[in-house]
């Protein structure tokens, strides 16, 4: 155990967002009044499409955007109004943004030496962040002569070598390629583990929020969908909007019609027997479905997309695609019918307005 | 297609040939009239081949002419107008760029117009300033009335007079402000990661810090580049230092050079010393170039490795 990340765990403070608000312009809000809480210790996911507001989210909890309205609480301090010094907070950009004329040990020194910390300890404090990301070799390179996971880590040292209360990432593995990512993702995982600092990750990689999250915050048009475990947030999506979002590929939504004893698809078949009047939306995971058993439903089959591990097909179903997931090597031609069957525990039902998910009326919920 | 190549070599080096001659042609002259005597250009009149009077020349602009003292002076206008320069477009590209500033576009555009505005069309006006710096608050107190009430209080109205002309100070002013210098700049800022900033405040560092902390340190090429190309106009700058100069030991090494043409007519001008005095005053740019040519040619194409 290093010193370093003792001192990060007893640093971690939690993030409160009391009606956050920001608007670049009168004509429209980025992000309208939001209230959440990340909890101390614990790597929470961003997740949305982009352009939706993560960015912006974050870097108001940074400080290097100033918020419009409300609070912003960091281990019980206000800090909306602090500079992002004083905040506690360190961040991981997208690009990496290392200084290109310094040394590996300097870009991570530097917050040291802007805060006037004698050299002999700053040396210390770089070597140790150095060996715990295995950078020591690396010390005296300028950022040009590093590969991409190597400035990344860099860049990961640059932020925990202030000891921060709080960690932010913005898309840090976006530009790497996918190994990578996959690798940049195992490494992250475990520093958290290790350091235990309180995370917020952005991104808009569902694979990337499913498997680092503790908890993950849905942003759609800068509204919360859902604030849930990945667990949580797979099994019981809260809107149409986040159960098309999650999985891949994603669940199957269709809009069907309740005549106060079954809900019938578009074309009249019937999906299911329920007590309800008017229109929903229905939804089922593509591995959730079951098919040549001689089921319900017809549905004809478009085409099939084999992956090794299983296929996928796309099936037209009352004028809509619908995915299977099958096992591989299912023995079955293109443009052929099939019939199909929905479990009625796996169906999750949407108000058709709303979008918001309907627990309890039928099915999974 | 073979022989296609072939032929465009040829012409192609044909031009080349055509280009340099044209270039070095002139050289060549005023190397063999320097150093040539006053007598064997009277007597053949150019100088189409070498001599042995280069020294003796030389030797005579050190001791005939001011050309060394006032090359001091070009020394100090051109770098310090270099310096000034730089400076100035670094910080003021640093203010459009940099900052989230509501009228940067506007400030930007008037920037760049000035470049369409050079020295040169606006003499006449820059010497009426540089002649009374003053002169806006004079006018300023006249207008506002204020000099009426001056002129009741203290017995004569305020008349504020300071005039920059025949010093080191006005032969640089006028020139500092550099549009192209702060184009180019801001184009390289622009290059630059907007991530970067926003690192530098999380880790710390205010716009003053991030400026030579890490903007500085990157904008090394432009700056070398920039800084050569005003230390050159500088060097040969000829209109503002031969206007704004009046004594001989205040001007310019190009102007006194022109000044060693006798002002009479019909005699002719010692082209010896003269040309000799050219060979002496390109020294310094020719070292310039030589030593920060790499800066040049990279700062203008604005890649950073
Ligand atoms: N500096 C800015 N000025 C004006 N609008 C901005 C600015 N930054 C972001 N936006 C707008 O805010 C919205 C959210 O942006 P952002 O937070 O970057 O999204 P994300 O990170 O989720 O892709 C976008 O519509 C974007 O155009
Ligand atoms: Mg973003």
């Amino acid at each position: 155990m290093n010193a370093i990340d003792t001192a990060i765990r007893a640093a971690a403070s939690s993030i409160a967002l009391k009606g956050v608000t920001k608007s670049y312009d009168a004509a429209h809000q980025v992000i309208p009044p939001m209230d959440a809480e990340f909890r101390a210790g614990e790597f929470t996911v961003v997740l949305g499409p982009s352009g939706c507001g993560k960015s912006t989210l974050l870097q108001m909890i940074a400080g290097l955007e100033r918020v419009s309205g409300g609070a912003i609480v960091i281990g019980g301090r206000e800090v909306q109004n602090l500079e992002p010094k004083h905040r506690g907070c360190a961040m991981v950009f997208q690009n990496y943004a290392l200084y290109p004329h310094m040394s590996v040990f300097d870009n991570v020194a530097y917050s040291l030496k802007v805060a006037g910390m004698p050299k002999p300890e700053r040396i210390e404090r770089v070597e140790a962040v150095a060996r715990m990301l295995g950078l020591s070799e690396l010390l005296a390179r300028r950022p040009s002569q590093l590969s991409g996971g190597q400035r990344q880590r860099v860049a990961i040292g640059r932020a925990i070598v202030r000891e921060p209360g709080v960690l932010l990432f913005d898309e840090p593995l976006s530009n790497l390629d996918a190994q990578l990512r996959h690798d940049m993702r195992l490494e992250l995982a475990d520093l958290h583990r290790r350091i235990g600092a309180t995370t917020a990750f952005v991104t808009h990689d569902q694979v990337e929020a499913m498997t680092l999250a503790d908890r993950i915050l849905i942003l759609n048009k800068g509204r919360i969908e859902q604030f849930d475990t990945p667990k949580a947030i797979y099994h019981r999506p809260a809107s149409v909007f986040v159960a098309k979002f999650i999985g891949s590929p994603p669940m199957n939504v269709l809009p069907v019609t309740g005549d106060g004893s079954v809900l019938r698809l578009a074309d009249g078949q019937v999906v299911v027997e329920a007590p309800l009047n008017g229109n929903f939306v229905l939804g089922i995971r593509p591995e959730d479905i079951v098919f040549g058993t001689g089921g319900p439903l017809k549905a004809r089959l478009r085409y099939r997309e084999d992956l090794g591990s299983h296929s996928v097909l796309a099936a037209d179903l009352a004028g809509e695609v619908v995915r299977v997931a099958t096992p591989f090597g299912v023995d079955i031609a293109e443009a052929t019918d099939l019939s199909l069957s929905f479990p009625q525990a796996r169906l999750h039902l949407f108000d058709a307005a709303t979008g918001r998910a309907l627990p309890g009326a039928i099915g999974a919920q | 297609m073979v022989e296609n190549a072939h032929s465009l070599n040829i012409a192609a080096s044909l031009v080349l040939l055509l280009g340099i001659t044209y270039i070095l042609g002139p050289l060549y002259l005023t190397f063999a009239t320097a150093s040539q005597s006053y007598e064997y250009l009277l007597r053949s009149g150019l100088a189409w081949i070498p001599g042995d009077q280069l020294f003796n020349n030389i030797a005579r602009i050190f001791t005939e002419t001011r050309i060394p003292l006032q090359m001091l002076n070009s020394l100090l206008v051109a770098l310090s107008q270099a310096v000034a320069t730089c400076a100035l477009s670094f910080l003021a590209a640093y203010a459009i760029v940099g900052f989230r500033a509501r009228w940067a576009g506007v400030v930007f555009a008037l920037i760049l117009a000035t470049i369409m505005l050079p020295l040169d069309i606006r003499v006449i006006t820059t010497y009426q300033v540089a002649s009374n710096v003053l002169a806006p608050v004079n006018w300023l107190l006249d207008a506002t009335g204020l000099n009426g009430v001056i002129g009741e209080v203290f017995g004569a109205p305020l008349h504020l007079e300071w005039s920059v002309l025949n010093t080191h100070f006005g032969f640089i002013a006028p020139l500092v402000a550099h549009g192209t210098g702060t184009f180019l700049f801001c184009q390289f800022f622009r290059t630059l990661p907007a991530d970067l900033f926003k690192a530098a405040r999380m880790d710390g560092a205010g716009p003053v810090r991030f400026m030579f902390d890490i903007l500085l340190p990157l904008a090394r090429t432009p700056f070398a580049a920039l800084f050569v190309l005003t230390f050159l106009s500088g060097w040969t700058q000829y209109l503002w230092p031969l206007v704004a100069s009046s004594t001989p030991d205040m001007q310019t090494a190009v102007v006194g050079l022109a000044r060693l043409s006798p002002d009479t007519d019909g005699a002719v001008p010692d082209f010896p010393l003269i040309m000799a005095g050219a060979l002496i005053v390109s020294i310094i740019p020719l070292a310039m170039i030589a030593l920060l040519q790499r800066y040049l040619v990279r700062g203008l194409v604005l890649s950073e490795k």
